[in-house]
């Protein structure tokens, strides 16, 4: 697996320092994610199952205890038994929600193991040893910049927000901070869920109320897939466009391939819990030296970039 | 020290108890003895606050007193222990024995003292079941004596037993009656309503006969014989209400053959067979395996043993095969099993002969048509056809269920309780009814607790007990003396006396 | 004497009050269309309601068989996690013959066949485990839903399954085409609700179901064959899920661990605001129609104003659902 991808920085953070001491040792990393029940986690999985390959095979004394849990509560239960049980070395975990789980990962903290926290922060941030995380505001503001420039200026968009949470209002608070200040109006947002289908009957919605759609932010793939059905069926494929967001496959192909519709796409990578798994990794086989947190950018992928992010094995 | 003087009660324009009076001593048994419907229950319920009386007076200890509910009752010291026990069976023994007025220490429940006071009172009655025991894990004998320490440690001085050695066997009928004496010793006044006139002999002081509704005598139980209390819970003259009988010939084709039937739990190699023409009666107490033995019969219980023919040489084992061969069974339980109290009549009416109506698609001309026809033949009396079962009398819904089996076109009838809960004119209709198939060339079983029906209308009646078939009476053999000694044990296989 | 008309006219009131509920269902969907006309004008055009038909014909088609298994006295929670599944095998299905140089046709009708195959199979398999079994349909289709879930996101690989976009192509009119402008979803989403409705009251099958689920003791003592019967309902319900996912695949050409989410609530509410007992023993089927469209409506409504926070879409659902039912309970609060 290529590592270099959309890390600049971590690249550049990376100290390695050779400390062979502890290498001889076995050591146990735990991986607690939450499990694939929409698109992007099943991303998450593929990558966390791909990285848990790659580095055992990288490190023959490292074994990766990899636990998926379908919410918070159970995803507390498996901390318990990653150290009880599985007495792991170090702990990589995307939490379900951020303050339920902020105490369970504090006991694992406190049983003197190394945290990983992926993507969600913790209400303390001073539990964590490493955050690798990606960047909402600035999905939110990298969409918000490119609808601007695309559209010079003005023109009606439409609005497909995903779940209810924190991450959510993050990409909206900052994609509104920008549209704001010029003469893009808001026709209307609502949520969608991040589901294909929920994508496809809102937009339907949205189409029969709004004659004159110019752009349409719909911020996740499984929803721009949705999106693309309504906008096709209503046969105004012609009369505007998608900007999506995540980095499945499908709709990097289709910005690849120069598709009208969907002219671009902004990463929020699946990939960075093998990211998060990989630093860890070397931290603990190898003793390297960490930055306290690295954040992933959310990069704008156009024609130009796109075959760098397109990976056809992945489920996402 | 209990008494009810002059005690009535209507249930709406049915009366059910007419100024009955009623007394039980300090010290005593008192037995209340009469035959199904005849008052006795609802008289005790009277008595132990679970209902109120239309009319008369309850007196405990001369002073005339309003048992409003059942715990009044119990603050008087009257406990009544009904057939189904009233133990939460999920719980454990000393739990219900102090269930509503469970000791408390400090806002918590006291288990232990629970458990001690329990203990003792269980010891005092000779009764080995642990206090910490669930009820669901108890036998039945085991959860009478839980029910009687219940009331023991209520300081019971009136206990009211409701046929307490109906789900008893011989040992442990003892061990109650040898209970009952002591706490007759101690001062405590027994009723005791039971059908087993042995019973009755063995235990009580005095005997209380009631039939429909009123009193027909009390007197010392040294006095008077079983066969005496089998009289007079009988013995009215019922002659107009039955049709004139016929004879069917002694040479008529037998039509269905049972042989050895048992029913796990119930029925135990049963045997008879019944011939063309043939109204043969079923007689037996309530828990003798009539209705068990004739669902078995028909495949709607199961059966561990046993032929059934009719006709055919194959044995019937499922209840299409029955309605196949032509036997149709009314059950006595109209509601629960019989109809659709939901729905409108004329759903229930066509749907044990549905395949009839058509092998797919139902023909609806058809069944409004046999609807109108039912309701002509059987005179159903229903204010709106599309109105619901549970809005017609119970007559009419009796009627209703009959013109349901008859939709089948059956030889062989066989109905379970005929004519429980419905009015004297209905009645009068049904036995005219099965009086006319049987002379018509079908044959019918009636199985029935009416012992005057039984002789009103069979040819021949067949005795259960205890879930064998006990004998069988013909001609001027069947009377009401004989069933009940047939049906309490005084004659037959497996007589007591 | 005054009794028997008095009782007569009880009688007939009753029945008013009868009829009354039956129209419930009709009558809160009449109120949300004409709530829907006063919010956007866009709400009556033929195309708005059109596609809104079309989106609810799956869930509608599901719900025509719940009504038969809530009308038994069951329950079937596991059609969501069902259909996702099924539409993940024919998709697998389909990908894989396609390279075999079949014609498209072909293609599609072994799918399709396939998905039938395998929803009848699994709306056995939740009836003999209610029946032969002896669990409560609760737990089983609770245990069933699980696994097809489970199933379609392993097959998923966690991801989603997309259709071969050539056979799509082919496929995608199923969906999206029409005659005289109503689509095809909605015509067998009708034609389904007719021959539910012929079954139901009809035929011997639906006198039984109806008669099973008002009271089993009764059925029993009347020769019906309980056990059959109520298997024949799961196989039945099957039968239903597997055609809405025939319809429901060309829409999106794809399954994934989502698709279906859900849809065994929608289904089941839109049996009971059609004013199908739940206890079971009664069943509407038209009101089954309108519960599944008033359910549809009510999203689309919300969609086509701006008037009510997003926050609170859920809320209002909510609350509607409950008038609904509430218009036709009145009458059965009074003893």
């Amino acid at each position: 697996m290529k590592f270099t991808i959309g890390l600049a920085a971590l690249a550049v953070g990376m100290m390695i320092a050779a400390s062979p001491a502890g290498a001889a040792d076995k050591k146990v990393l735990g991986v607690s994610i939450p499990a694939a029940t929409h698109g992007w986690a099943g991303g998450l999985n593929w990558h966390a199952q791909q990285a848990k390959i790659e580095l055992e095979k990288k490190y023959p004394d490292l074994t990766i205890a990899l636990v998926t849990a379908g919410d918070a509560t159970r995803q507390a239960n498996d901390l318990e038994d990653l150290v009880q049980v599985r007495k792991i070395d170090a702990l990589v975990i995307l939490p379900f929600e951020s303050a339920p789980l902020t105490e369970p990962v504090r006991q694992v903290k406190n049983a003197g193991k190394w945290v990983t926290i992926v993507d969600r922060g913790l209400t303390d941030p001073s539990i964590q040893d490493l955050y690798v995380a990606g960047n909402n505001p600035q999905m939110g503001t990298n969409s918000a910049d490119f609808m601007v420039k695309k559209l010079g200026g003005k023109g009606n968009i439409v609005i497909l927000r995903g779940i209810p949470t924190v991450i959510d209002n993050q990409r909206f608070d900052a994609f509104m901070d920008v549209v704001k200040k010029t003469d893009i109006k808001v026709l209307d947002s609502k949520y969608a869920n991040w589901n294909r289908d929920d994508g496809f009957k809102v937009m339907q919605d949205f189409l029969a109320r709004f004659p004159k759609i110019d752009a349409v932010w719909a911020q996740d793939d499984d929803i721009t897939l949705g999106v693309i059905e309504a906008v096709k069926q209503a046969g105004r494929d012609k009369d505007m466009w998608i900007l999506g967001g995540a980095g499945m496959k499908e709709m990097i192909k289709r910005v690849m391939d120069k598709d009208t519709l969907v002219p671009a796409d902004v990463l929020y990578p699946p990939k960075m819990i093998a990211d998060a798994m990989e630093l860890t990794a070397k931290h603990l086989m190898e003793g390297a030296k960490l930055e306290k947190q690295y954040i992933i950018d959310a990069t704008l992928v156009t024609p130009d970039n796109a075959k760098q992010y397109y990976y056809p094995d992945s489920s996402f | 020290m209990l008494a009810g003087v002059g005690i009535a009660k209507s249930f709406g324009p049915v009366q059910v108890l007419f100024g009955v009076d009623f007394a039980v001593d300090a010290g005593e048994v008192h037995a209340l003895v009469g035959e199904n419907g005849a008052g006795k229950s609802t008289l005790m319920k009277i008595l132990a606050g679970y209902q109120p009386a239309s009319s008369g007076t309850i007196l405990v200890n001369g002073t005339p007193v309003s048992l409003r509910n059942s715990e009044v009752a119990e603050r008087h010291g009257i406990v009544m222990i009904h057939q189904e026990f009233n133990l939460a069976e999920t719980m454990t023994v000393a739990e219900n024995i102090f269930l509503g007025r469970e000791i408390i220490r400090r806002c918590l429940i006291d288990r232990p003292a629970m458990r001690q006071a329990s203990a003792r009172v269980l010891a005092e009655l000779e009764c080995s079941v642990d206090p910490d025991a669930r009820i669901s894990d108890l036998s039945v004998s085991e959860k009478q004596m839980v029910e009687i320490a219940k009331a023991v440690s209520r300081d019971v001085r009136v206990l009211i037993m409701d046929e307490p050695t109906a789900v008893l066997t011989g040992a442990e009928t003892e061990v109650l009656f040898r209970l009952i004496r002591r706490l007759t010793t101690q001062g405590v006044g027994v009723v005791y309503i039971s059908h087993k006139l042995n019973e009755v002999k063995a235990i009580s002081d005095r005997v209380t006969v009631l039939r429909d509704g009123r009193l027909i005598v009390t007197e010392a139980t040294g006095a008077v014989t079983p066969d005496d209390i089998a009289r007079l819970m009988v013995g009215r003259d019922m002659s107009d209400m039955y049709p004139q009988q016929h004879r069917p010939s002694d040479n008529a084709p037998v039509v269905l053959t049972v042989e050895g039937v048992s029913v796990p739990g119930w029925v135990e190699g049963a045997s008879f067979d019944l011939r063309r023409g043939e109204i043969l009666g079923f007689a037996g107490l309530i828990g003798a395996g009539r209705t068990e033995l004739m669902e078995g019969v028909v495949g709607l219980r199961s059966r561990s043993a046993g032929r059934v023919t009719a006709g055919g040489a194959k044995s019937i084992r499922s209840y299409d095969e029955a309605i196949a061969a032509g036997i149709a069974y009314l059950t006595e339980d109209r509601k629960k099993r019989g109809l659709l109290v939901d729905k409108p009549l004329t759903p229930n009416l066509t749907l044990l002969a549905l395949p009839r109506y058509g092998r797919i698609f139902i023909d609806l001309a058809a069944e409004r048509e046999a609807m109108d026809k039912a309701i002509d033949a059987f005179e159903i009396k229903a204010s709106d056809i599309e109105m619901k079962v549970s809005s017609l009398s119970g007559g009419n819904q009796q009627k209703l269920l009959l013109a349901k089996i008859m939709q089948v076109e059956p030889k062989i009838l066989i109905v379970d309780e005929p004519t429980r809960g419905i009015d004297v004119g209905t009645k009068h209709q049904i036995y005219l009814f099965l009086d006319e198939f049987a002379r018509a060339g079908g044959s019918v079983i009636v199985i029935s607790s009416e012992m005057p029906e039984l002789i009103g209308l069979a040819h021949r009646v067949v005795v259960m007990r205890e879930g064998r078939v006990t004998g069988a009476l013909t001609g001027g053999d069947i009377d009401e003396t004989n069933i009940v000694r047939y049906a309490t044990g005084l004659s037959g296989v497996g007589a007591d006396a | 004497m005054p009794e028997p008309s008095h009782a007569a006219h009880r009688a007939s009131s009753a029945r008013r009050r009868a009829d009354l509920k039956a129209f419930g269902p009709f009558i809160a969907l009449a109120a949300l269309i004409v709530l829907g006309a006063v919010v956007n004008p866009v709400f009556l055009t033929p195309g708005n309601l059109i596609n809104v038909l079309t989106r609810t014909a799956f869930t509608g088609i599901i719900a025509i068989g719940g009504t038969f298994i809530i009308t038994t006295g069951g329950i079937d929670l596991s059609v969501g996690s069902l259909a996702a599944f099924a539409s993940g095998i024919m998709i697998i299905v389909m990908n894989a013959l396609t390279p075999q140089g079949l014609p498209p046709f072909l293609v599609v009708l072994l799918g399709t066949l396939a998905v039938m195959a395998l929803s009848v199979f699994s709306g056995l398999v939740n009836g003999l485990l209610i029946t032969r079994g002896r669990i409560e349909p609760f737990i089983v289709t609770l245990g069933t839903m699980g696994i097809f879930r489970s199933l379609v996101t392993y097959a998923a690989n966690g991801g989603t399954l997309s259709l071969n976009t050539q056979i799509r192509g082919y496929y995608r009119p199923v969906y999206y085409g029409d005659i005289l402008g109503i689509t095809y979803p909605i015509l067998v989403f009708a034609v389904v609700a007719a021959i539910g409705a012929i079954v139901l009251y009809r035929t011997r099958f639906g006198r039984y179901v109806t008669a099973t689920g008002a009271n089993e003791e009764v059925a029993r003592y009347s020769a019906i064959h309980v056990d059959r019967i109520k298997l024949a309902a799961y196989g039945l319900q099957g039968l239903c899920v597997g055609l809405a996912v025939f319809l429901y695949v060309p829409r999106l050409g794809s399954a994934s661990a989502t698709t279906g989410l859900g849809w065994e609530l929608e289904a089941i509410a839109a049996v009971i605001i059609g004013g199908t007992l739940m206890k079971g023993g009664s069943a509407r089927i038209w009101g089954t129609v309108a519960g599944a469209i008033i359910l549809a409506l009510i999203d689309n409504i919300l969609n086509l104003t701006g008037a009510i926070s997003v926050y609170l879409n859920s809320a209002i659902q909510g609350c509607i659902i409950i008038i609904a039912v509430l218009v036709q309970r009145d009458a059965k609060s009074r003893p």
